[in-house]
C-alpha cells in the first residue's frame, strides 16, 4: 500500500491527506496519527469516505482529543480538524 | 387587521416552507442515526417478503458472471438454481441489485457525497482479492452475509446462526489485514520533518443535488416503463432495490463493520443494533410463515460449509470494503474498489458449476436445508432464534467488557 505523508500548514498545524483511503482505513489510522502528533498541535485529516466523518471524530473524542470541526470541502470530501491541546 | 392577516399568511407559509426544508435536509442531507437505518431496512425487507421475496443480492450477481461467460462463448450454467441465466433487464431479482446501485447513486448525489473514489493498483488488487474470496464464499455458505446470515436467521433457517460464526472470524482476519496495511503505511510518517504544504480551502459546490433529483426521476420512469410493459414485479423489486440503496447510503449502515469491529476494536455497537432489528424482523417472518406463506423461503442447506463459507466470505467482504449489499451501494457512491470487487466476485461465483460440477446446495459438500419450525415446532424455533440473538448480544457485551477492563 502507498505510504501516508504529513505536511506542515503552519506552526503546530499539520495535515494528512487520506482521500482515496476507503473506510475503515481512516478510523484505523487516526489513533496512530494522534499519538505521533507533536504536543499542542492541530491535525487536519482529509477524507473522502462518508462514514469516516462519524467514525474518526467519535474515536478521537473517545480518546480525549478535541474535534474542532468536520467541514465539507467539496462533494464527497471532508476536512476533520482534531487538536491535542487539552489531551491528557 | 390587514397587517395581521398578511403576517398570519406569511407566517404560515414560511413555517410550512421551513418545516419541509428541515424534513428534506434530515432525510436527504444529514446522515440517519444507525437505529433508524436498521429498522428501516428490517421493515422494508418484511414488506418486500410480503410482496415477493426477502433481500439477498449475491445469487443474482453470480448469474451475471455466468451470463458474461456465455457472452464470450464459454457455455456456463448459473450456480444458484432459482436464478437461471437470462438478460439482466428481464430478471426481476437482478433489478433489486440494479436498484440498490441506482438508489445509493441518487441519494449520494442529493447529499453531495458522490465522488469517483480512485485507488492505486494495490488497492484494486485487494479489492479483486476480496471479490474472489466473496465469490467462493457465497457459493459455499450460501448465499451471502445479508441473505445467508441476516435474512436466513430471521427466516428460521439453521444455516443463519452457523454462518454468523464463520463471518465473525473471517471479518476479524480481514480487519487485522487492514490494520496491518495501515500500520505499514504510517510507519515512516513523521510530523517533525513534514514539508510545508497548503491548507485546503472549501471549493465551490456543483449541482449534485439537482442531479440526484434527476436520477430518482429517471428511476421512477424506468419503473413505470416496466409496469406498462407488463412486468410489474420487475418494477416493484426495482423500487424496493432503490429504497434499500437509499437506506444503506443515508444511514451508513455497514454489515461488514458490524462483524469486523466486534473483535478488532471490541466495539459491537452496529451488530447490537442489527440484533435488535433481527428480533423484530424474526417476529414478522414468524407471523407470515406460520400462516403458510412461503415457509421454505430463505432456508438454506445447513452444515460445516456455512461456517467455512462464512469465514472465506468474511475475509473477502472486509478486503472488498463491503458485503454483497455494501459493494453494490458503495459502487453507486463512486468507490472504484467496489466496481472491481463486483466484477471479480461475479466472475468467481459464476464459474461455480465448472469448478464443482454441480449447482449450489447439491452434492457431498452441502447438508440438508434445516427449517427450525419443522424440527421443533414454532415454540422451539422461536425460542432457538431468540436464544441465539440473546447469546450473540451477551457475547458482544463480554468482548466489550474486556476493552473496559484493559482501559
Amino acid at each position: 500500500m502507498k505510504e501516508l505523508k504529513a505536511v506542515k500548514v503552519n506552526d503546530n498545524h499539520y495535515q494528512v491527506d487520506m482521500r482515496g483511503w476507503m473506510c475503515p482505513y481512516p478510523k484505523y489510522a487516526v489513533a496512530t496519527l494522534l499519538e505521533k502528533l507533536p504536543p499542542a498541535s492541530c491535525l487536519d485529516l482529509l477524507v473522502d469516505c462518508p462514514s469516516a466523518t462519524k467514525d474518526v471524530p467519535d474515536l478521537a473524542k473517545n480518546q480525549g482529543y478535541d474535534v474542532q470541526k468536520v467541514e465539507l470541502l467539496t462533494e464527497g470530501e471532508w476536512l476533520i480538524c482534531i487538536s491535542n491541546l487539552n489531551h491528557s | 387587521m390587514s397587517c395581521k392577516t398578511i403576517l398570519n399568511g406569511e407566517g404560515k407559509k414560511s413555517y410550512v416552507r421551513q418545516s419541509l426544508k428541515g424534513g428534506w435536509l434530515r432525510i436527504f442531507a444529514e446522515p440517519w442515526p444507525i437505529g433508524v437505518g436498521v429498522f428501516a431496512l428490517t421493515i422494508t425487507n418484511l414488506y418486500m417478503f410480503m410482496y415477493a421475496r426477502a433481500l439477498g443480492v449475491f445469487p443474482q450477481m453470480a448469474m451475471w458472471g455466468s451470463w458474461l461467460y456465455n457472452l464470450v462463448g464459454i457455455k456456463t450454467e448459473s450456480p444458484f438454481i432459482p436464478y437461471p441465466v437470462k438478460p439482466i433487464y428481464l430478471d426481476m431479482h437482478s433489478l433489486i441489485d440494479i436498484g440498490i446501485i441506482a438508489g445509493a447513486f441518487g441519494s449520494s448525489l442529493l447529499a453531495r457525497e458522490f465522488k469517483i473514489r480512485k485507488e492505486d493498483w494495490q488497492g484494486y488488487l485487494w479489492g479483486a482479492a476480496g471479490g474472489i474470496l466473496m465469490g467462493f464464499g457465497t457459493v459455499l455458505m450460501p448465499p451471502c452475509n445479508v441473505g445467508g446470515f441476516w435474512v436466513a436467521t430471521m427466516a428460521f433457517s439453521l444455516s443463519g446462526p452457523l454462518s454468523a460464526a464463520g463471518l465473525l472470524l473471517g471479518a476479524y482476519v480481514g480487519g487485522k489485514i487492514l490494520q496491518y496495511q495501515m500500520h505499514k503505511a504510517l510507519q515512516k510518517l513523521d510530523f517533525s520533518t513534514a514539508p510545508k504544504g497548503e491548507t485546503q480551502a472549501v471549493k465551490v459546490l456543483s449541482r449534485q443535488p439537482q442531479w440526484g433529483v434527476l436520477v430518482f426521476s429517471l428511476t421512477l420512469l424506468i419503473a413505470v416503463i416496466y409496469y406498462i410493459a407488463g412486468m410489474p414485479k420487475n418494477a416493484g423489486l426495482f423500487l424496493f432495490g432503490i429504497l434499500f440503496g437509499l437506506i444503506i447510503q443515508r444511514s451508513r449502515l455497514c454489515f461488514v463493520a458490524a462483524f469486523r469491529e466486534i473483535l478488532v476494536s471490541r466495539d459491537g455497537k452496529v451488530m447490537k443494533w442489527l440484533l435488535l432489528g433481527m428480533a423484530v424482523g424474526a417476529m414478522g417472518f414468524a407471523l407470515l410463515k406460520a400462516q403458510g406463506y412461503q415457509p421454505e423461503h430463505m432456508v438454506f442447506p445447513a452444515g460445516w460449509h456455512n461456517i467455512a463459507g462464512g469465514f472465506i466470505f468474511g475475509i473477502g467482504m472486509v478486503l472488498a470494503g463491503g458485503c454483497g449489499l455494501g459493494i453494490l451501494a458503495r459502487s453507486g457512491e463512486g468507490y472504484t474498489r467496489s466496481w472491481v470487487a463486483i466484477l471479480t466476485a461475479m466472475l468467481t461465483s459464476g464459474a461455480w458449476v465448472h469448478i464443482y460440477g454441480q449447482k449450489v446446495g447439491q452434492g457431498w459438500l452441502y447438508g440438508k436445508p434445516v427449517y427450525l419450525p419443522q424440527l421443533w415446532g414454532w415454540g422451539g424455533a422461536v425460542a432457538f432464534i431468540y436464544g441465539f440473538l440473546l447469546l450473540f448480544y451477551f457475547f458482544i457485551l463480554w468482548v466489550e467488557a474486556g476493552k473496559h477492563e484493559r482501559a
